[in-house]
């Protein structure tokens, strides 16, 4: 015990205000979701246990459901890595030592500062509406646009493209890992001759390892969360055709505006269980790509 | 969207600090505290705060707070605070809307408080009508209210079009759209059109389902309108657009259930948007060129499709802290001449007789044109249908999906009808 509060106390100290939030006023919500999960409620009246009813729906017959798993799959598949490999290339230029580095630090980590804001998704719809900034510029150079916002074999890209430019916080998490990586090892491969993307591979990916690992996990669970940019970008209803109907969307829609409270939470146990196994996944194959220094 | 405007943030302000200066409890002893909720534009949320603020003076033992967020937020708002449980005492709602919230309990009936706190003597019959449901009345209506297309009068004039020179207001078929709306488009400047595109439109089927001799619903609460209907209705849009009246596809797909900022005759991408008859006040406040209104179109058959409905409702709620107080204030919200006076018509025309009266040496040139368009529409109108079954909100947002992918042309017209029909089926069993 005393070994253990030695070792762990200090962390679990600077916890407590997570602690304190998480068990006065988010364990209560998530129970309750849960047992409503197995109910018909309709918010107004009490909820009536129906079993597993609502999970057997989603998974026989709800059309809906399945578009929204496809979207958010697809969102996430197409915005952690290239938001990674961006964030990554950016970390990469910065870690040059240029001058007025702080500089380029904040300004490149701004966008993740508005992070979630529907402030930043309501300027992404003036950006590709129609008549936008995009498809004017564009027409300087004689190309028409199309509708990005509301041609469904295009909208989503728009999402992914916002998710992108908020690299920030991975990009410093990636600069703070370039940084200690030592550079005699650099040194040793350039008397050995290896070239730059020889480097790269072996050395910089390689003892990255842990930060990249870190970041995807992390990104992932937050892509796979994503609410508020397809909700403003979609007029809070997914739409064009259900293209940015995300789970967080649907789920939303289902509770507030129909009334269906029960199955609204028997899709977000869904959600965090999706991000449960995919989480573990990551873990599991993390055992053949990461290596830590303290394992050497 | 809502705006905070500098009026607002200063009342806010102010009863903060006025609510904080004097302490919590000496303050809720003496007054009632009433939360008013509606939905609203930058116009009505202006009369609405404007109309409190008379109320309070006139009520010193009664406070009304004014809550406002655009149609788009409002009923996941308060479906959220029906969750919570706390309502505002008073909310608004539509007709559409309102029997669902009914049947689940949310809204309280008023008949113990008629003859006490509310008086209806000055109320139409139809009016009182349309509050009733299951023989209990649950809700003074603000407004009367049709579908009304509004055009822009400029617009039209520069194509050589004005109300009575072939073009009849209020008898317009589809046919007339269409050579109207080419001739606005080609009279216009590039990407300007004649009309808004009404594929997606569910109000204008609506219409269309009645024009046809059908009903929406059935009384065993499916859906009345048929595939036939929709293909040729879908097809009398396509044809338009076609033809060059209406936007390209993808560019109406963009603009279902938008905000009044967007529709078209605002932005000025179209020349005619077909909306509700009280959002003729609030568009004109927002245009320079005079706004125009017209019934919606009409086969050539011209049975009647649209109907006169109440606009908006004021009800009380389960939540309400003070039943007497906000029943005192939804009474003068509808009676007392000072305060109908500043709210006008940009509800709707008002059901009191007496509050009609008092307004019209006042109207403006918008509010005019909105009572002579009840004037014009009379005797062409179809009767209020019965209120609608639960799960009607979510078969039109079913239909404007569907409609998008007819925008967008992603399947046949007789697959998407056909898919609706069984969504529109499945959405109505499953309530």
């Amino acid at each position: 015990m005393q070994k253990f509060l030695r070792k762990s106390g200090p962390a679990y100290l600077f916890l407590t205000p997570w602690f304190l939030g998480f068990f006065c006023l988010a364990l209560g919500p998530i129970l309750a979701s849960l047992y409503l999960s197995f109910t018909k409620y309709d918010i107004i009246n009490p909820p009536v246990w129906q079993g597993l009813a609502n999970y057997e729906f989603m998974f026989c017959c709800d059309r809906r459901f399945k578009q929204a798993f496809s979207v958010t799959f697809a969102f996430v598949f197409l915005s952690v890595p290239l938001k990674l490999a961006f964030a990554l290339g950016v970390a990469m230029v910065l870690d040059k030592g240029i001058r007025a580095i702080g500089w380029y630090r904040a300004l490149f980590y701004l966008p993740s500062i508005l992070g979630g804001s529907i402030a930043v998704a309501i300027l992404w719809r003036q950006l590709f509406d129609y008549n936008g900034v995009v498809n004017s510029f564009l027409r300087i150079f004689g190309i028409e646009g199309e509708y990005w916002l509301s041609d469904p074999n295009y909208s989503l890209y728009t999402i992914v493209l916002l998710a992108i430019w908020q690299f920030g916080s991975p990009m410093l998490i990636f600069l703070a890992g370039l940084r200690a990586i030592p550079q005699d090892l650099y040194e040793a491969a350039e008397i050995d001759a290896a070239g730059k993307w020889r480097q790269f591979f072996s050395i910089t990916i390689p003892m990255l390892a842990p930060v990249i690992f870190f970041n995807l996990v992390l990104q992932m669970i937050e892509a796979f969360k994503s609410f508020t940019h397809a909700f403003v970008i979609s007029g809070g209803n997914g739409a064009p055709l259900d293209s940015l109907l995300f789970i967080t969307l649907y789920l939303y829609q289902e509770a507030f505006s129909y009334f269906r409270m029960g199955y609204a939470s028997a899709l977000a146990w869904v959600l965090l269980l999706i991000i449960a196994v995919f989480t573990a996944v990551a873990f599991w194959t993390s055992k053949y790509w990461v290596h830590y220094e303290s394992d050497r | 969207m809502t705006q905070l405007t500098r009026r607002r943030f200063m009342q806010t302000t102010a009863a903060g600090a006025a609510a904080s200066a004097l302490g919590g409890r000496a303050f809720a002893q003496d007054t009632a505290q009433i939360r008013h909720f509606w939905w609203g534009n930058p116009e009505r949320d202006r009369r609405t705060f404007a109309v409190i603020d008379i109320f309070n003076e006139a009520h010193p033992n009664i406070q009304v707070t004014g809550e406002t967020v655009g149609f788009g937020d409002y009923f996941p708002k308060l479906t959220t605070q029906i969750a919570g449980g706390n309502m505002p005492d008073v909310i608004q709602h539509g007709y559409g809307a309102i029997f669902e919230y009914i049947e689940r309990g949310a809204i309280l009936p008023l008949d113990e408080y008629v003859g006490n706190t509310i008086d209806l003597s000055g109320i139409d019959d139809s009016a009182i009508q349309a509050g009733t449901f299951d023989g209990q009345l649950y809700a003074l209506s603000i407004g009367a209210n049709a579908h009304m297309a509004m055009y822009n009068k400029a617009m039209y004039e520069a194509a050589g079009i004005t109300a009575g020179d072939g073009f009849d207001p209020y008898g317009w078929t589809y046919d007339d759209v269409k050579r109207i709306a080419v001739a606005v488009s080609e009279a216009t400047p590039d990407g300007v059109y004649g009309t808004d595109d009404n594929t997606a439109n569910w109000q204008n089927f609506s219409d269309f389902v009645v024009q046809r001799g059908g009903q929406l619903y059935n009384e065993d609460d499916t859906i009345g309108a048929t595939v036939e209907m929709l293909v040729e209705y879908w097809n009398i849009w396509k044809d338009i657009r076609d033809a060059g009246g209406a936007p390209p596809g993808p560019a109406s797909a963009g603009l279902v259930s938008a905000d009044m900022a967007d529709w078209g005759i605002v932005t000025g991408q179209t020349a005619t948007t077909y909306q509700w008859s009280n959002q003729l006040v609030g568009v004109q406040a927002l245009l320079q060129d005079p706004v125009g209104a017209a019934m919606f179109p009409n086969t050539a058959d011209m049975v009647p499709g649209s109907y006169v409905q109440p606009s908006q409702f004021i009800c009380l709620t389960r939540d309400t802290s003070n039943a007497e107080a906000a029943t005192t204030y939804m009474n003068a919200f509808v009676n007392m001449t000072e305060m109908t006076n500043v709210l006008g018509l940009e509800r709707g025309i008002p059901a009191n007789t007496e509050a009609r009266n008092a307004l019209i040496p006042t109207l403006t040139e918008a509010e005019a044109a909105s009572v002579e368009y009840f004037d014009g529409i009379r005797g062409k109108t179809a009767e209020l249908p019965p209120p609608f079954p639960s799960g009607a909100n979510e078969v039109e947002e079913t239909y404007k999906r569907v409609a998008t992918g007819v925008l967008l042309e992603q399947s046949s017209m007789e697959d998407a009808a056909q898919d609706f029909i069984d969504q529109a089926n499945f959405v109505l069993s499953r309530n």
